[in-house]
């Protein structure tokens, strides 16, 4: 058994755990990897939302999953066995939507056809902005053309990019990301893209909304340090990095590296109880580059963790 | 006046003429209204004149039979395209590329080698820039390929309206490898200094004429050269205010723009 699991970085902890009233997960390479099929539930995760919910903490859970509907995904997590629902679950295509609701923007979609039915209730006639997803396949030369030209062709063209991911693994190879035909067409027209989801500080914001809590309130618990804890600690919540994705840079950017919900959780249940448990930690490693080639501190490139749907091994 | 007398001083006396093709000379099969004559009219004045395009899906030969339909006056070999600067650039590394160029594009390439690519070439290619293609390029990229960009025109005018240029996948790739491309057509420096060399005259001695303020007068001014901005093809209402320093004249068509070189550049 591993003598040590945490680097503490930073001041807070453990006394911080007391004043937390929420936690928020990260999905892919936190509950879940993926893989042949549904994927394969992470070991300890299912007690660990179990223990969460049992708790009088607010949970809520944040992905960048933009290939499916939020009902097909939450139904795939529940066959693995997670105890979750749609309502706990913030992906972009919702917040864009509230987007779109606020500022009387209807969209050209330029997304995974398996996205479309999140979009059924929305106008999209005579588009007035354009919002490009995960699209796969669907980025074809003329479906990127049909979207260019509806932005060319405005006064005031809006394009909004769920998530800016430059790349991700599938079991097939790696694959191109949303972030490049944002960046493609961001380009082209001579526009900058709005970001919805992780890493933006509005999808965070939205999250928080919902749980009717203050940032400093909420405890961020994900595998990719850039858009998952890099990005909720730009917002002033607290972040954890489970080292059970693929991605295993650590930079004292986060207050605390876990090796897993196994470990955290329990470790962190006792710390809300007793508020003193102590910890055999190491110090906290010095920043270097990651494996994957991302420096540290870049809220952009994410490299092969991308949208978080990688096969770990 | 005063101020195109300064503008003037430091230059001399106009030696050669670079002409754009798509979107000034013609737009697809049709020619530029009065193109043709004021063709004519320049050549009679003593200057040389060059045929300078990042057309990419086009060979030489394809640019040149399309133009003598057109009844426009010129010899093959005053086009240079930025296919001519790719090829070279090919040569001189000896590359074996990944062509992700038009079918129509491929003879100006005949003789390199291109079995086991370790170099990728971007040029005007809507046929190849599928997901799977992008995606193999991408991880040719990531893997230790050069990426080569015959140009990065954002888009282009067709027939059914605007279409994207190379530009926007080339930067989306340079995204994901976090590589930067080697681009060898307009508006870089080195394309309108070589398309000059075998005339024997310095930018200085030069202009440019063109629908692309970015990429036709905008380099071309970023050489050395003076740069006229016409309003046809895909040039848009404000191009004029979207370069610094602003187009030595803004005019309507390349009729227009020969009439202000032999009235006022010679």
């Amino acid at each position: 058994m591993r003598t040590s699991h945490f680097v503490m970085a930073d001041t807070g902890w453990p006394g911080c755990a007391k004043s937390l009233k929420g936690v928020i997960l990260d999905l892919c390479g936190v509950l879940y990897d993926s893989g042949e099929g549904d994927g394969v539930a992470i070991p300890g995760s299912i007690e660990a939302v179990k223990k969460l919910k049992e708790s009088d903490l607010q949970l809520r859970f944040c992905t960048n999953e933009t290939q499916a509907t939020r009902e097909k995904f939450v139904a795939k997590l529940r066959r693995l066995g997670f105890d979750i629902s749609v309502s706990e679950v913030f992906p972009p295509a919702p917040a864009a939507i509230a987007v779109l609701k606020e500022r009387g923007l209807r969209p050209h979609l330029l997304v995974h056809d398996g996205l479309l039915p999140e979009f059924d209730g929305v106008d999209k006639t005579n588009p007035n902005c354009v919002i490009v997803g995960d699209a796969a396949e669907n980025f074809s030369y003329q479906n990127l053309n049909e979207a260019f030209r509806v932005l060319i062709g405005l006064e005031k063209p809006v394009l909004f990019s769920l998530g800016q991911g430059r790349y991700y693994k599938e079991t097939d190879g790696l694959k191109l990301d949303v972030g490049v035909y944002m960046k493609a067409l961001e380009y082209a027209c001579d526009l900058k893209a709005e970001v919805i989801g992780k890493p933006s500080p509005t999808f965070f914001q939205s999250v928080l909304n919902d749980m009717g809590l203050q940032p400093h309130e909420v405890l961020m618990i994900g595998d990719d340090l850039l858009n998952d804890v890099g990005g909720a600690q730009h917002c002033g919540m607290k972040g954890v990095q489970v080292r059970t994705g693929k991605y295993r840079s650590s930079e004292g950017l986060c207050l605390c590296v876990s090796s897993g919900l196994l470990r955290f959780i329990p470790v962190f249940f006792s710390l809300r109880t007793h508020g003193c448990e102590r910890l055999r930690g190491r110090p906290p490693c010095p920043p270097r580059r990651s494996s994957s080639g991302v420096e540290s501190g870049e809220l952009g490139g994410d490299g092969p963790r991308g949208s978080g749907r990688q096969i770990c091994s | 006046m005063l101020l195109k007398a300064s503008r003037m001083a430091g230059r001399r006396a106009l030696k050669a003429v670079l002409i754009d093709l798509s979107g000034t000379l013609h737009i697809e099969d049709t020619a530029v209204p009065g193109a043709q004559d004021a063709l004519n009219r320049l050549r009679q004045a003593s200057v040389a004149v060059k045929f300078v395009t990042n057309t990419t899906k086009e060979s030489k030969r394809i640019l040149f039979e399309r133009l003598k339909r057109l009844n426009f006056n010129l010899q093959e070999n005053e086009i240079f395209t930025s296919l001519s600067a790719a090829r070279s650039l090919l040569e001189q590394k000896q590359h074996r590329p990944l062509l992700l160029v038009e079918d129509s594009a491929l003879e100006d390439f005949t003789g390199i080698e291109t079995s086991e690519p370790n170099a990728v070439v971007i040029g005007l290619a809507p046929d190849h820039f599928n997901y799977s293609t992008l995606n193999k390029a991408f991880r040719m990229i990531l893997d230790g390929a050069p990426l080569i960009a015959i140009h990065k025109a954002r888009y282009y005018k067709r027939k059914d309206g605007l279409a994207l240029g190379p530009g926007p996948f080339v930067t989306g790739l340079e995204y994901a490898t976090d590589c930067k491309a080697t681009v060898v057509g307009k508006p870089e420096k080195t394309f309108f200094t070589q398309a000059l060399s075998d005339l024997g005259c310095s930018p200085s001695e030069a202009v440019m004429i063109g629908d692309d303020a970015r990429d036709d007068v905008g380099g071309a001014q970023n050489a050395g050269m003076l740069g006229i901005l016409v309003r046809t093809g895909k040039y848009r209402e404000g191009d004029e205010n979207k370069i610094s320093p602003a187009p030595h004249l803004t005019c309507d068509s390349f009729p227009d723009a020969v009439e202000h070189i032999l009235q006022n550049l010679l």
